[in-house]
């Protein structure tokens, strides 16, 4: 499913101002913490070495279990829990009170981001240094928060610290602070999925907070929690406190590979027609694929792209009870009429899923010229007007990528512009498909979180 | 198990006197053991008692999300354990009393009253289990790793196994009382789909009880651990929902199949069931049944990959390609590993249905899905002109002469006298 295009390459590519910034800033929080630790840094390493190596464990291990959310974007749970543990550590039962710089508190984090980082890069993954780069920096953010603001013996880790200062007080403000840290991170990284994926930053903003916030809700309790009980669990905190997250982690989980078969079964049904002969092999992918792309750049909801990226897969369902396949299975040449037959009957078959509703309307009325919804005020839904062009385009290339064939393919397009389709997708497939003509865009969901 | 025990557990909803009495007495004991231990004991109204008691109330809220027959997270397990280790026997037995009888959703009243009878026995039992393990009744000042473990880890993992096991006992006896088969096994499968639920329940409530008392957060560490678990509920919940949908999503298969070959409608769910029943009464597994049932649903969806008037033509025109369409079913669906038990089954249930003869009893689901297809083709389905066979000259026809033929045949007449009418 995903390019093996390099995530590091693409990450530092001159054309991503955001990730690059993104990027600099994470790598200037990680060179003030070299500086701040300054000449005491072996010695802290030395006096903490148990506690230091514990978290820079938990991190990493934490980043390699990332878990896939349903949509295909990462979240590392685990790892943004350690590490605003790290931030808020005071008293250890059984270790040294772990009184260091936020600076610090910045390089074990990243210690254990860079470990996980190269291990993913050494199986063959991306390594996605700018998601690792906003993570890093809410985890600075939240250290700062805790360890600087207020100044010596006013901040809260001293609060923390002093045992007259009731605890549920002490609870709240680090819940409230690790908060802040994650949206510092989730502002961060949707900017930066936003311009990777060439979305509006409010729709990538959007989604982000709609699926991962609940992670997010989970996560900012839990690191406090690590912090609050190592005083009387010493180390052994962290792995208990982490495991309400861990019930939720695989929760997800199974939520996340169930959806993936589902989307298995309805890749299946695209099928169905490939196997009759049909429709060409896999033109519902590359439809769908394309649709998907065209969906991102007009903003689309995760859940309405979901709904496109099926309703795309289906779109020629309806071929199915064809008594005679259409040559080269290419809808773009039917008779308007047979057109709409076959959106019709596909639609009537997805129907018979309670669930599906959306879907089919949308495979239903891929069919509807433009002009329709311009003159007559016809409600043509946004991804159904994007799987015509989408499909119209696939085949009129009949998934050849040459520059050429796409070039005569828009060109053909254009000259239905306003009539058969909308020009507004039209120029979003424009800049997909531009994108796919330098061999940019090859990966379905990039390197995430 | 538990008060908010999955369905199969619960008593059922219409019994026999002896099942009444037996209820009553759970409730007896429950109500009984509570009030011996509020007298010895005596009870002390305070935050953690309120604050465990009105949880216990919410617990009705979040209900238990139940996918494919699993239950797999109720809260109520939770808050009975810490109240155990918090409160005490007594306390524990009126947050039991609390957490029996508040379920969701239509739960008959002699369930409630046996699960307010369960739940007051479990926090009594498991509260004194929990200080006779060396459980203190104010840990606040217990301190370190190592006595931590000691004096709460272990006690609470003890009440958490007392709770397992008197849950057990009491439901064998409601099993037993009503007139049950053996129920061994029954409760043997019980404790291995919520045994591992139950060693969570134990983590989190170990966590709760570290966090409120040695950890001095107090009741406030309610609201550190819930989040992370309403999440997990959440996620359990979408997961529920979208399980159900995928499911639902399959019937667009058989719906393919039908836009196909409109004469087919309703056979594919008809062999389905059909095959279900026969697998069912010959005794096969459970997974073995489910996949039967699949393998029926879909036997025929290769179809959809034929030209459509030779489909549409009947399917005994012959050739190759008619031939092939059970394995091109079968390679259509090799991608979905969730159905890789029907696979076989829907790729030889033509010429397992034509073999003679004993074979070995790995194909039987394929034999058991030719069966039920080509009894359904004969008299529901018919030949291109319509012309139908009575069940009874179906059955004559489809009868073979080897004892496994006559098996099957045997398990099809079972099951179509439990589809209700003969000739529908």
């Amino acid at each position: 499913m995903r390019g093996r295009t390099a995530g590091t390459v693409r990450a530092v590519r001159p054309d991503r101002p955001l990730a690059w910034t993104v990027l600099a800033v994470g790598v200037l929080v990680l060179g003030q913490g070299v500086l701040a630790g300054g000449r005491e840094l072996g010695e802290l390493i030395t006096v903490h070495e148990v506690t230091v190596l514990a978290f820079v464990v938990a991190v990493t291990v934490g980043e390699l279990v990332r878990l896939r959310m349903p949509s295909g974007r990462d979240a590392a749970p685990l790892a943004s829990a350690s590490a605003l543990a790290v931030a808020f550590l005071g008293q250890i039962d059984g270790e040294p009170v772990f009184d260091v710089p936020s600076g610090f508190v910045v390089l074990v984090v990243a210690a254990g981001l860079g470990i996980a980082a190269v291990v993913r890069r050494v199986r063959g993954g991306p390594a996605g240094l700018d998601q690792l780069a906003a993570r890093l920096i809410g985890v600075a953010v939240a250290a700062v928060l805790t360890r600087d603001v207020g100044g010596d013996g006013g901040s809260l880790w001293d609060l923390a610290l002093d045992p007259t200062v009731p605890r549920p007080l002490v609870a709240t403000s680090m819940v409230v602070v690790a908060a802040i840290g994650l949206v510092v991170e989730i502002v961060l990284s949707s900017a930066v999925r936003a311009e990777r994926q060439r979305t509006p930053w409010s729709a990538a903003l959007r989604d982000e907070t709609g699926e991962v916030a609940p992670l997010t809700f989970a996560v900012v309790t839990s690191g406090p929690l690590v912090a609050l009980m190592a005083p009387v669990f010493g180390l052994a905190s962290l792995p208990a406190a982490l495991f309400p997250l861990a019930i939720t982690y695989v929760a997800v989980e199974r939520y996340a590979r169930n959806r993936m078969t589902y989307r298995q079964t309805i890749a299946t049904l695209s099928q169905l027609t490939e196997h009759g002969g049909y429709t060409p092999v896999a033109h519902a992918e590359r439809v769908a694929d394309l649709s998907v792309r065209i969906g991102r750049l007009l903003g689309l909801s995760d859940r309405e792209l979901r709904d496109l990226e099926y309703a795309a897969l289906l779109h020629d369902l309806g071929q199915l009870s064809l008594r005679q396949p259409i040559p080269g299975g290419a809808t773009v040449l039917a008779a308007p009429s047979d057109q709409r037959d076959i959106a019709v009957e596909g639609a009537r078959i997805v129907r018979h899923a309670e669930g599906l509703e959306t879907v089919a309307d949308y495979v239903e009325a891929q069919t509807t010229p433009y002009r329709q919804v311009r003159e007559l005020g016809e409600v043509v839904p946004l991804p159904s007007r994007i799987i015509k062009v989408a499909n119209a385009f696939d085949d009129l290339t009949a998934g050849r990528s040459h520059p050429r064939t796409s070039l005569a393919a828009m060109e053909r397009i254009h000259l239905g512009l306003g009539y058969e389709y909308d020009p507004q997708v039209v120029e979003a497939l424009a800049v997909a498909t531009a994108d796919a003509m330098v061999g940019r865009v090859q990966e379905r969901e990039p390197a995430g979180r | 198990m538990t008060a908010e025990s999955g369905g199969q557990s619960r008593p059922p909803a219409r019994g026999t006197p002896a099942t009444t009495v037996y209820i009553g007495l759970v409730a007896a004991l429950g109500i009984g053991l509570t009030t011996a231990a509020v007298i010895v004991e005596g009870l002390v109204i305070d935050g953690p008692l309120v604050v465990l008691g009105f949880l216990a109330v919410l617990t009705w809220w979040s209900g238990r999300i139940v996918v494919a027959n699993n239950v797999t997270l109720t809260f109520s397990s939770i808050v009975l354990l810490a109240a155990m280790a918090l409160l005490g026997p007594a306390g524990a037995g009126i947050v039991g009393i609390l957490v029996g009888p508040l379920q969701r959703g239509k739960v008959p009243l002699r369930a409630r009253v046996f699960n307010t009878g369960m739940s007051a026995a479990l926090g009594v039992l498991g509260g004194a289990a929990y200080r006779a393990a060396g459980g203190p009744p104010d840990s606040s000042n217990v301190i370190g790793a190592w006595e931590i473990t000691r004096q709460i880890a272990i006690p609470v993992f003890v009440a958490d196994l007392v709770q397992v096991a008197v849950n057990l006992v009491l439901l064998a006896g409601v099993i037993r009382v009503a007139g049950g088969a053996p129920m061994r096994h029954q409760m043997l499968r019980l404790l291995g789909s919520t045994g591992p639920a139950y060693l969570g329940y134990g983590a989190v409530a170990f966590l709760l009880v570290v966090l409120w008392q040695p950890a001095d957060v107090g009741p406030a560490s309610v609201a550190l651990i819930l989040p992370p678990l309403l999440v997990a509920r959440w996620a359990y919940l979408q997961y529920a929902e979208e399980f159900k949908a995928h499911e639902r999503a399959l019937h667009v298969l058989v719906a393919a199949v039908e836009a196909k070959a409109p004469h087919l409608t309703g056979h594919s769910e008809r062999v389905a069931d059909l095959s279900a029943r026969m697998a069912e009464h010959l005794g096969l597994r459970g997974q073995v049944v489910a996949d039967t049932r699949v393998a029926g649903m879909l036997h025929d969806l290769g179809q959809t990959t034929l030209p459509t008037p030779l489909v549409r033509g009947g399917e005994n025109t012959g050739g190759d390609l008619v031939r092939s369409y059970p394995a091109r079913g079968a390679e259509l669906l090799r991608d979905l590993s969730f159905l890789s038990g029907s696979l076989d089954a829907i790729s030889r249930h033509r010429e397992a249905h034509l073999l003679e003869g004993d074979t070995e009893a790995d194909d039987l689901p394929a034999r058991i899905v030719g069966l039920a297809d080509e009894y359904d083709l004969l008299t529901a389905v018919g030949t291109p002109d319509g012309a139908v066979l009575e069940p009874e000259d179906a059955l004559r026809t489809l009868g073979g002469a080897s004892e496994r033929r006559r098996e099957l045949v045997g398990a099809l007449e079972h099951a179509i006298g439990r589809t209700g009418g003969l000739s529908t």
